[in-house]
């Protein structure tokens, strides 16, 4: 008997069955095969069947501060409006107008007593209702129950050390389950001051033409291209004439795969004292004096005395939350990887700072942000250059029949007594591999349950 | 931020033309890619910011701009430039080698402010960089200059460069405006 194709809600019948879609992602042998960055059907399916379900990062608490106030984002390619209500809850609302389609509201951001419809008039209110229809008695001769229309919500939103995130999943597990293992380190890096955390200004945004997994799994997995991809600006940050050897990446450091959910992370530890001095140091020479004393200091004590030792052990990471939210805890920077179409990302990063630290830490952190991890920061710019290359490669017929090496540290990870996950060197796929089976897991997958064996 | 720029009446033409002169002089270093020319003509002090652009709804348009102390594109000071300098010239950039080709159109200018010391004007800008094989970006917007007088020439003091374009087209601002 031969396997059934899988069924996606909006194509009818892919030419994907199961077993093809597990086959693209090879654990044993390393390999993934490259149409996962290219297939429009793929594609379709992870907004089902990813973004469709996954709990999202949809919003910071501090972007809508006041009753009334709005960020509008995306979930996968769906329009979303996150909007405080007045008992001061959230709630996240698709950005369509359940007339023709419009979309509901077309600022970015601000501040709204109800959302009017520009293309007939219908409004809503903050919370969605349908509140107000035109010419409800000529037109619709009262026949039109209101009730009836008001605007699709999401199936559940959480908060999550002033992060918002939303599903539209009703199965979905809680969002602590979701995050699994990677909630020991999130709680590392959103809350390394329990005084909570704020955004500086608005969101930076800029598109990639590149497909969103690179992303993701570069911030979940690869700290292995951080030394060549950015020895331009590892040199550049350093004093003029130093030598490309000084610029080589030291230090010895862990690297994360949970054991559910596809999430990951790599760090370096720091076991000596000069290895610390030296993390103080690089932050010092990437945002400056007062971020890193803050952080090393009167942050890293506020988190030894609520969490002991380990965390602390924690330096210069990487992070994903799968599916698309990333950051870089030190540096501050924190993003979504919107996807457009299998070959176009749009970034939507922030500078993430902690409330209690000091001012001119958080302007550092800012300038900061602006200068290394941004459109326009000397590391950044060379990531995109990788992924927009790659994705072009992968126009060809042979390039896209070419299996790709994912085996770094293969069967060199295991259990570690304090970092929860599967732990291997700091340089290693083992997040990598996760990542991508997690990946087709979900898109073969209809169960919550058997997602987390 | 200025937003009404009208031309100072003491422009005469001569000092149209000698400002002019130097917005060219300065695209023609850009598009040369004789970075550290360009770099010499910034002023020790210089500000040089480019703050995002939201959609807002008019009745909230004062905060289209990020202000200054919020999210920026760029928001350099002459140490910083010369960081980003340093960097192309590494060898190792590979976001900028090979280099992009870009052309900087500069028009519209108006000066509105002229004073002992300083210089301030408007200028309209079309930057248009080519890439690799096929990759063509257009910018467009406006740089709001002030120019120190320095003898016979000018130091730019400060360059806010307002892009007309919220989410950036592109993977990298590797190059400078
Ligand atoms: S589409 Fe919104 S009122 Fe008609
Ligand atoms: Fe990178």
């Amino acid at each position: 008997m031969t396997e059934p194709f899988i069924e996606s809600e909006m194509l009818g019948t892919t030419h994907w069955t199961s077993a093809a879609i597990c086959d693209l992602v090879d654990e044993n042998k390393g390999s993934i095969d490259p149409r996962i960055y290219t297939d429009e059907q793929l594609y379709q399916l992870e907004l089902e069947r990813i973004f469709g379900r996954a709990w999202l990062c949809v919003a910071h608490e501090a972007q809508i501060p006041n009753a009334g106030d709005f960020f509008s984002t995306y979930m996968g390619e769906d329009p979303v409006l996150v909007v405080r209500q007045v008992d001061m809850s959230v709630k996240v609302l698709l950005n369509q107008c359940l007339h023709r389609g419009m979309k509901l509201c077309r600022a970015d951001l601000g501040n709204a007593k109800v959302f009017n419809c520009s293309y007939h008039g219908w409004s809503y209110g903050i919370n969605g209702d349908l509140i107000r229809v035109p010419r409800e008695e000529e037109g619709y001769k009262n026949k039109l129950i209101k009730s009836d229309w008001g605007a699709i919500e999401v199936a559940a939103v959480e908060l999550y050390h002033g992060l918002i995130f939303a599903t539209w999943d009703r199965q979905a597990p809680k969002l602590k389950s979701y995050l699994g293992d990677a909630a020991y380190y999130l709680d590392t890096f959103l809350s390394r001051h329990d005084g909570g955390t704020e955004i500086i200004g608005g969101v930076t945004k800029w598109v990639i033409k590149a497909n969103w997994k690179f992303a993701a799994e570069q911030f979940a997995s690869d700290m292995y291209h951080a030394p060549l991809s950015h020895l331009s600006a590892t040199l550049a940050a350093m004093p003029p004439g130093t030598s490309v050897s000084k610029a080589e990446w030291k230090g010895t450091g862990y690297h994360v795969r949970t054991h559910q959910g596809g999430h990951g992370t790599g760090f370096f530890s720091a076991p000596t004292e000069a290895a610390q001095i030296e993390n103080i140091q690089i932050l010092f020479g990437w945002m400056g004096e007062d971020a890193s004393k803050y952080y090393y200091t009167e942050a890293a004590e506020n988190l030894r005395q609520r969490r002991g030792d380990a965390p602390l052990g924690i330096n210069g990471a990487h992070m994903t939350i799968f599916p698309n939210l990333s950051f870089l805890p030190a540096i501050q920077t924190l993003r979504v990887w919107q996807p457009r179409g299998p070959n176009e990302i749009e970034v939507w990063a922030v500078t993430l700072v902690d409330k209690a630290a000091p001012q001119a830490a958080k302007e550092q952190w800012r300038l900061g942000n602006i200068r290394t991890f941004s459109a326009g920061g000397v590391f950044e710019q060379d990531d995109g250059e990788n992924w927009v290359m790659i994705q072009d490669v992968l126009r060809g017929y042979r390039a896209r029949k070419t299996a790709l090496n994912t085996s770094m540290g293969q069967g060199f990870s295991k259990p570690h007594e304090d970092y929860p996950g599967i732990v291997g060197d700091v340089f290693s796929e083992e997040a990598a591999r996760g990542l991508y089976s997690h990946w087709a897991k979900m898109l073969t997958t209809d169960k919550w349950a058997t997602l987390y064996d | 931020m200025t937003d009404i720029v009208v031309p100072d009446s003491q422009v005469t033409p001569e000092l149209q033309y000698r400002i002019e002169q130097f917005l060219y002089y300065e695209s023609r270093l850009l598009d040369d890619r004789q970075f550290r020319l360009w770099y010499d003509m910034l002023d020790d002090n210089l500000r040089y910011t480019m703050p995002i652009r939201q959609n807002r709804l008019r009745r909230e348009q004062h905060l289209e701009y990020d202000g200054a102390a919020e999210a920026q594109f760029f928001d350099e000071t002459k140490k910083s430039i010369d960081m980003r300098i340093r960097r192309l010239e590494t060898g190792f950039a590979w976001a900028e080698d090979p280099p992009s080709r870009t052309r900087h159109l500069v028009t519209n200018v108006t000066i509105f402010h002229v004073c002992k010391e300083n210089i301030q004007l408007s200028a309209y800008f079309h930057v248009y960089r080519s890439r690799l094989e096929r990759q063509i970006e257009h910018f467009v917007g406006q740089r709001i200059d002030c120019l120190k007088i320095t003898g016979d020439s000018y130091s730019l003091l400060a360059r806010e460069i307002r892009l007309d374009q919220s989410t950036l087209m592109t993977n990298s601002l590797s190059f400078f405006f």
